[in-house]
């Protein structure tokens, strides 16, 4: 709805100063135009995360078994998570100089298994599966180049770019699924899942960006459709407050230290802010 | 045009790097959970103390499966709480009894023989290895050792004598001689010794038998006399001891620290509530009764709660720092100021499986250890410890 209105009033700012144009400008400005324009959109789409520990931590320390059986471990890109940009790019010369704040929304899951066995009957033992989906919610603040490959109605562009994100929100979700076979019989027990606000528990990050996409002139405005893959520079953890929560570590969980990744998809639409009138077209002629 | 570009990478660059783990970080505030995958694996943890390494060194007690009492347990962990060793004293050692005694760098504790009942002390490294066990000759070698503390650099040993029916107070020295004891009978009936070899067995209550040494000079300690688990002042001479008494094995002190001259920072239990007194004046030569002393009823304990109490200094002040056992299956931390005894704050610990306190350290970064059993997967007991942060405890005691 912003970008809408924004887009109507540059439009009516175009008309005023096209209307003051003379004829024997027209071509050298056709020529300007084509050379540079600044571009408003908005851009909406789903992402999927992974996270990739750089540090493992842990409250369950076996003493007689090795610790790798309780490791983490991570999924890969499970969840689907949304974002929503408003982009707004300088175009000069084929490439893009393009700032895309927006909202993004991640969630990322992993699991780890604990299992005790009886050592005189092999067959009693109970298992237990403590599945964690962890959703995080970031303002992001990107900077990114763009450079158009070819200069057609359909214009394939790659892009490049580093961002800030600013921590919104966090909340975690643990399953606990339990397999008991020491009772008597096979008993599969699941829980209702602990739902904590986590969000002293990461914090603010930066990163790169890199991705293809594709613009389609129609009419004035341009549709937009990329693809990005996204990975934090940092650990998105906050260390200091990795056991602070008590219900987390009451029930064995301490956070990795993490590096976070999304590829992300986006369409969009962005709208001319330059000579915008019915005598310049925003493609070029 | 290309300065701007080369800064907007170079701040977000720069914004990336600035909060990374580090080895202080990591070791100020953890959570551990030591886990066994055996079924039958079970202990529990009877004293912790923090070594010169920073690690810490975990004196426990383990099921046996070839006796009824239970086997010693020593654990050593680094100074992230991370798993280094552990050591299944044999089980020809049994009813381990804490604080762990340190003297010379070295730690002691005392064991009795499965075969004969004999009274042992072990000597042990900050490895949590034994270097040397001792047969304690003289009284202090006639068994059932219940509690011991360290007066400077010599023991004072609490046991309980199944032959003369009698608590006694040994003095024991680290080449495991005893120098001089003193005996108060218990009573002689099998209603009174009932619940003491319970206690021993773990059938039964755990009673917080403890032994100790005022400021002032006078020894005491917290047991069976005269057919009432009271608190017995003494000077290791007289049979006249003063008493405080409690209601037969319903009633008494749960824990003890001397503050100065006959005051002391205590807690007592009766009929299963419990009673914090942050600052009370006992009379170590009369005999009155714990009934009396009233204190702070804390009805979110748990029955007969253990307690343990320590000096910590938090925000620049002295504290008594509580800790015990909730209701709700949390450890509960009360924190008093140590000359007023004005309340300063609370913090609980533990979640979802039941957590239960053991023993609390003051650490050399000016936080807490605080070392208990929980119960994984709701049914296993393990060891866990929880350090906690000067600047976390400062938040919870201001």
């Amino acid at each position: 709805m912003i970008a809408c209105c924004l887009a109507l009033t540059a439009q009516g700012q175009g008309k005023k100063r096209a209307a003051n144009f003379n004829a024997s400008k027209t071509k050298a400005n056709a020529n300007q135009f084509i050379e540079q324009q600044w571009w408003l959109g908005f851009k909406s789409g789903i992402n999927w995360a992974q996270a990739d520990p750089l540090k493992r931590y842990t409250i369950l320390l076996p003493t007689n078994y090795s610790s790798s059986a309780v490791e983490k471990k991570y999924d890969a890109f499970q969840e689907i998570g949304i974002q929503t940009t408003v982009e707004i790019s300088y175009y000069y010369k084929g490439f893009y100089f393009s700032t895309q704040p927006g909202y993004i929304s991640s969630t990322f899951t992993y699991s780890n298994q604990l299992q005790w066995v009886n050592p005189t009957v092999s067959n009693e033992k109970l298992t237990q599966t403590y599945r964690q989906s962890q959703k995080v919610e970031y303002a992001e603040f990107p900077f990114i180049i763009k450079y158009d490959i070819t200069g057609s109605k359909l214009r394939p562009y790659v892009q490049v770019g580093v961002f800030y994100s600013i921590l919104l929100n966090a909340v975690k979700t643990v399953s606990v699924s339990s397999l008991d076979e020491a009772a008597g019989g096979t008993n599969t027990i699941t829980s209702e899942p602990l739902i904590v606000g986590v969000k002293d528990l990461f914090s603010n990050y930066g990163g790169w960006m890199g991705g293809v996409g594709a613009s389609y002139q129609l009419g004035n405005v341009r549709l937009v459709l990329d693809a990005s893959y996204r990975q934090s520079l940092s650990n998105i953890v906050n260390p200091q407050n990795r056991f602070a929560n008590d219900r987390l570590s009451g029930i064995g969980d301490a956070q990795d230290d993490l590096n976070l990744k999304n590829v992300v998809i986006s369409a969009g639409v962005l709208f001319p802010l330059r000579y915008l009138s019915s005598n310049f077209k925003s493609n070029d002629r | 045009m290309k300065n701007s570009i080369l800064l907007i990478f170079l701040i977000v660059l720069v914004s990336s790097c600035a909060k990374d783990s580090d080895l202080t970080t990591d070791q100020a505030n953890f959570t551990r959970i030591y886990d066994n995958n055996k079924f039958d694996a079970s202990n529990y943890p009877i004293d912790i103390k923090q070594t010169s390494d920073g690690g810490f060194l975990i004196l426990g007690g383990r099921r046996l499966t070839d006796s009824n009492f239970s086997g010693a347990y020593l654990m050593k962990v680094d100074q992230l709480g991370m798993f280094v060793s552990e050591l299944e004293v044999p089980s020809d050692k049994v009813t381990p009894i804490g604080p762990l005694l340190v003297v010379n760098d070295k730690y002691y504790f005392f064991t009795m023989t499965a075969i004969g009942l004999k009274t042992e002390l072990h000597e042990v490294n900050a490895d949590a290895a034994i270097t040397k066990t001792i047969p304690v000759v003289g009284d202090g070698g006639g068994g059932y050792p219940a509690a011991a503390y360290n007066d400077n650099g010599r023991f004072l040993l609490l046991r309980y004598d199944n032959v003369r029916k009698e608590t006694v107070v040994d003095v024991v020295n680290t080449a495991g001689v005893t120098s001089s004891f003193i005996g108060f009978s218990v009573g002689r009936s099998d209603a009174v010794e009932a619940p003491i070899i319970e206690h021993f067995l773990r059938t039964g209550k755990q009673f917080p038998f403890q032994v100790g040494k005022t400021s002032s000079g006078n020894y005491f300690f917290n047991g069976f006399y005269n057919y009432t688990f009271s608190l017995v002042f003494t000077d290791l001479v007289s049979d006249q001891p003063g008493v405080v008494q409690g209601q037969q094995d319903d009633g008494g002190f749960s824990y003890l620290m001397p503050i100065s001259g006959n005051s002391f920072a205590a807690a007592r239990f009766n009929f299963g509530d419990n009673y914090l007194l942050p600052l009370v004046t006992l009379n170590p030569s009369d005999i009155s009764s714990s009934v009396d002393l009233g204190g702070n009823n804390l009805p979110e304990l748990a029955n007969n709660a253990p307690v343990r109490i320590i000096s910590a200094t938090v925000n620049g002040k002295d504290l008594s720092l509580y800790g015990s056992n909730t209701r709700s299956k949390q450890i509960s931390l009360y924190g008093y100021e140590k000359t007023t005894g004005k309340f300063l704050g609370s913090r609980y610990l533990g979640f979802s499986n039941p957590y239960e306190i053991t023993a609390m350290t003051a650490t050399k970064d000016g936080g807490l250890a605080v070392c208990g059993t929980t119960y994984v997967a709701g049914r296993f007991p393990r060891i866990c410890l929880f350090k906690i942060s000067r600047e976390e405890l400062a938040k919870s005691f201001k």
